[in-house]
C-alpha cells in the first residue's frame, strides 16, 4: 500500500547520523547504476536530512531520493532499524533487510560486487521514528483515528490538572490526563481492538469498550502492561454474579477488592509481600483505582448519585494486591478455583475494609485456627450469620504455622468453618442484652457463622510480624455479591 | 459563548445567536470550556445583508430563541 | 491548547448543565446583550420590537467589543437587572 507509488526495485531507508548508513550511502549510489542498469529502481527515503545521502542527491543518480523528515512512510512501513532495504515487486514488499550485511546485500540485489570496500557486517541504528517524543506524535498522527472517545479540548487559560477535577473525572484525587498519545500507548498494553465492548457498565448500563478502559486507565497511573489485568478486572466485577451495581448503590461499606494470582502479577512488579495491602506500590495502587474510575466515569457511579454508602472505606479509592506464590506447598487461589498453575487471575471480592488479627503466640494450628475463628465471628456482627463472605489474608509467619502442623488449606478452611459455629441460643435477639441477632427461630441450634463457600483464603504479607488479616465481605449470594474469578488473557 | 456560560453561572438561563458560519466553532468552544451553551444559528452571510433582510432573519429566529431560554 | 480524551460513558452533552429554564417569560426581564459586530443592531432591534409585541419587557446591553468577553461589571449589571439573556448577532 505504501509502497504502491514506489517503482519496483529496491527501497533504503537511511538517516545521517548513522555511522553505518554513512558507511553504506556510496554503495546505495552503485546500487542505484546497477539496479537501473537491469530496469529497476532504487527509492532512499531520508529520516533526517533532506541532502542525505550527497551521492543520491547529485543530479547524475538515477536513485530517487525522497524526503521522509516527517517520517510518515517510515512510520507506515515500520521501519525499526536504518539502514533497512526492502526488495519491491507490483508495489509490494517481498524482502527486508536490516543492517549492513555484504553477503545479504549482495543477494537481494542481484549484483555481485556490491560493497566490495565495505566491511563484512555493520549493525544498524534506530530509526528515528522510534525517539521517545517521536513516536508518541506518530502513533497519534497515524492512529488517533482509531479512537472513538469524543475530544476534549482543555483551553490554555485552563490548568489541565484542575480541568480533570472540574469536570468531575477524579475520585478525588489528582488524575493524568488522558491525552490521545497516552491512550494510544496504554492501547499497546493490550492485543484487544479499541472497540471491544468488555463490559456493560452500571449504574448507567454504557457498554464500555477497551478504549475507554484504557482512558480511564491512563487516569488512573497505569502503565499500559497493567491494561490487560484492569480489562480483566472491569469484566469480572460487570458479571451478574459479582453484581457491581448493588455493591456500588449499597449503603454498606464495601467496594470492589482486586486480587491478582499468576507470573503477571510477579511480571507488572506487584506488591504479595511487605505492606501489600497498603500504600506504595504503582501496579496495586493503580489496577484497583482504574476499576473504579471506570465505575465512575463510564457507568456514572459517583458518591451521594447512586453510590449510597453511609461510610465506605479508603479501600474505594483502590484495594487491589497480589497473593504470595512463593512457598509451593500454599495452594493458590487461582488453583483453588480450577485454573492452571501457569494462569494468570483476577478475583473480585465485595470487601469492606482490613480487620487485623493479632496472635504471636501460638505454636499450634489448633491454637492459631482458634484465634483466627475468635476475630471472625465478630463480622460483621458476632450475632449474625450466613449473609457475609469474607478473605483471610495469612501471612507467611501464621502460614508457617499451618505448614508446620501439615494442614493444607482445605483443613484449615473446615476447621475455621467449625470453630465459627454459632450456638442459636447465644445470638438471637435480645440474647445478650443486644436486640440484634438471629430470628427467634434459630434458638436451640447450631449453625455455621459461614455459607458454604462464603470464606476465600489467600496468603499476603511481608515475612515479619505474626499477624494475619481479614476482609469483611458484603451481602453475599444472590441478594448480593459472589467472589468471582476471572483468567488474564490480552 | 463565553459570556452566555458566565452568564448561565450566575443563574440566567441564555441562548446566543450566530450565524451557520458559527455551527463547528461553537461545538468546539462548547467542548473546550465545559458548557453547552443554548445557540440559535441564522443564515449566512450577514454582513451584506439589506436591512430588511435582516429583520426577516430576526422574525424567523424568534420562536427558536424564546424556545431555548424558556421550557416550551 | 491540550486535548483529552473524554473518560465518560458519553451519554451527557455537557459538562455542566444548562440553568434551569422557566415555563414562561411572563413578569420576567429579557437581556439583548449586542456584541457590537456590524449589522448585529439592526436583527437585535428588530427580536426588541418582536419581544415587546409579545409583551416580554426587554433592556438592551451592549459589550463594548465583540472580540473579548464581556467586562464583569456589565455581566454582573446583566445579572441583577435580568432573568434571561439573548446574545447576538455573531457571524
Amino acid at each position: 500500500m505504501e509502497l504502491s507509488d514506489v517503482a519496483d526495485g529496491f527501497v533504503a531507508v537511511v538517516k545521517r547520523d548513522c555511522p553505518t548508513c554513512t558507511l553504506v550511502a556510496p554503495a546505495l549510489a552503485l546500487l542505484a547504476r546497477s539496479a537501473a542498469s537491469r530496469g529497476m529502481a532504487l527509492t532512499v527515503l531520508t529520516q533526517d536530512d533532506p541532502a542525505f545521502p550527497e551521492q543520491i542527491a547529485h543530479p547524475d543518480c538515477p536513485a530517487v531520493l525522497v524526503d521522509d523528515t516527517d517520517l510518515g512512510r517510515s512510520y507506515r512501513l515500520d521501519i525499526d532499524t536504518v539502514p533497512t532495504l526492502l526488495q519491491v515487486v507490483d508495489g509490494e514488499e517481498t524482502a527486508r533487510l536490516v543492517g549492513w550485511s555484504r553477503e545479504a546485500w549482495r543477494q537481494l540485489t542481484g549484483d555481485p560486487e556490491l560493497g566490495h570496500d565495505l566491511p563484512e557486517q555493520r549493525p544498524g541504528c534506530g530509526s528515528l521514528t522510534l525517539d521517545p517524543g517521536r513516536s508518541d506524535e506518530l502513533r497519534v498522527r497515524f492512529e488517533g483515528s482509531r479512537l472513538r472517545s469524543r475530544r476534549v479540548e482543555i483551553s490554555p487559560l485552563e490548568d489541565e490538572m484542575e480541568a480533570m477535577f472540574d469536570r468531575g473525572w477524579s475520585d478525588g484525587l489528582p488524575v493524568v490526563p488522558p491525552s490521545p498519545a497516552r491512550v494510544l500507548r496504554m492501547l499497546e498494553g493490550t492485543t484487544r481492538a479499541p472497540d471491544d465492548i468488555v463490559a456493560v457498565i452500571p449504574p448507567d448500563l454504557v457498554p464500555c469498550s477497551v478504549e475507554k478502559v484504557a482512558v480511564n486507565a491512563v487516569m488512573a497511573g497505569c502503565k499500559p502492561e497493567y491494561l490487560p489485568v484492569v480489562l480483566t478486572a472491569v469484566e469480572a466485577a460487570c458479571t451478574d454474579e459479582f453484581n457491581m451495581h448493588g455493591l456500588l448503590a449499597t449503603t454498606y461499606f464495601a467496594g470492589p477488592v482486586v486480587i491478582v494470582n499468576g507470573p503477571l502479577s510477579r511480571a507488572i512488579g506487584m506488591n504479595s509481600g511487605t505492606n501489600a495491602l497498603g500504600q506504595g506500590n504503582r501496579a496495586n495502587a493503580t489496577i484497583g483505582r482504574a476499576l473504579q474510575l471506570v465505575v465512575r466515569n463510564v457507568g456514572g457511579g459517583v458518591p451521594g448519585g447512586v453510590d449510597r454508602a453511609t461510610m465506605g472505606n479508603p479501600g474505594k479509592y483502590t484495594f487491589c494486591f497480589a497473593e504470595d506464590e512463593s512457598d509451593p506447598r500454599w495452594e493458590t487461589l487461582a488453583v483453588e478455583k480450577g485454573f492452571a498453575p501457569d494462569a494468570s487471575t483476577v478475583t473480585l471480592f465485595a470487601g469492606d475494609g482490613v480487620r487485623g488479627v493479632v496472635d504471636q503466640l501460638s505454636r499450634q494450628a489448633e491454637s492459631l485456627a482458634r484465634s483466627f475463628a475468635a476475630s471472625m465471628v465478630a463480622i460483621p456482627h458476632p450475632k449474625l450469620a450466613f449473609a457475609f463472605d469474607m478473605v483471610l489474608v495469612v501471612s507467611p509467619e501464621h502460614a508457617r504455622v499451618f505448614h508446620d502442623a501439615g494442614w493444607s488449606k482445605d483443613q484449615l478452611r473446615a476447621r475455621l468453618t467449625e470453630l465459627t459455629e454459632l450456638d442459636g441460643d447465644d445470638v438471637v435477639r435480645g440474647a445478650g442484652g443486644i436486640d440484634e441477632g438471629m430470628p427467634e427461630a434459630f434458638a436451640g441450634q447450631r449453625f455455621p457463622k459461614l455459607r458454604p463457600g462464603g470464606l476465600t483464603i489467600v496468603r499476603a504479607g511481608g515475612g515479619a510480624g505474626l499477624f494475619s488479616a481479614i476482609i469483611g465481605g458484603w451481602v453475599s449470594g444472590r441478594m448480593g455479591s459472589d467472589p468471582v474469578t476471572r483468567e488474564v488473557t490480552s | 459563548m463565553h459570556d452566555i456560560a458566565d452568564l448561565e453561572s450566575r443563574g440566567l438561563p441564555g441562548v446566543f445567536v450566530a450565524s451557520r458560519e458559527f455551527i463547528d466553532a461553537a461545538a468546539t468552544q462548547a467542548a473546550a470550556i465545559g458548557f453547552d451553551a443554548a445557540r440559535v444559528f441564522v443564515d449566512h452571510p450577514i454582513q451584506d445583508r439589506t436591512d430588511d433582510e435582516m429583520r426577516a432573519l430576526a422574525d424567523r429566529a424568534v420562536d427558536e430563541i424564546l424556545a431555548a431560554i424558556t421550557t416550551r | 491548547m491540550s486535548t483529552v480524551l473524554d473518560p465518560t460513558g458519553e451519554l451527557r452533552v455537557v459538562d455542566r448543565p444548562r440553568v434551569e429554564r422557566p415555563a414562561s417569560l411572563d413578569g420576567l426581564t429579557i437581556g439583548l446583550l449586542d456584541i457590537t459586530k456590524a449589522r448585529g443592531d439592526v436583527f437585535l432591534d428588530q427580536l426588541d420590537l418582536r419581544l415587546t409585541e409579545r409583551g416580554h419587557h426587554v433592556v438592551r446591553f451592549s459589550k463594548p467589543t465583540f472580540t473579548k468577553v464581556a467586562p464583569i461589571d456589565l455581566r454582573q449589571e446583566i445579572a441583577t437587572q435580568c432573568h434571561v439573556v439573548i446574545e447576538a448577532l455573531a457571524d
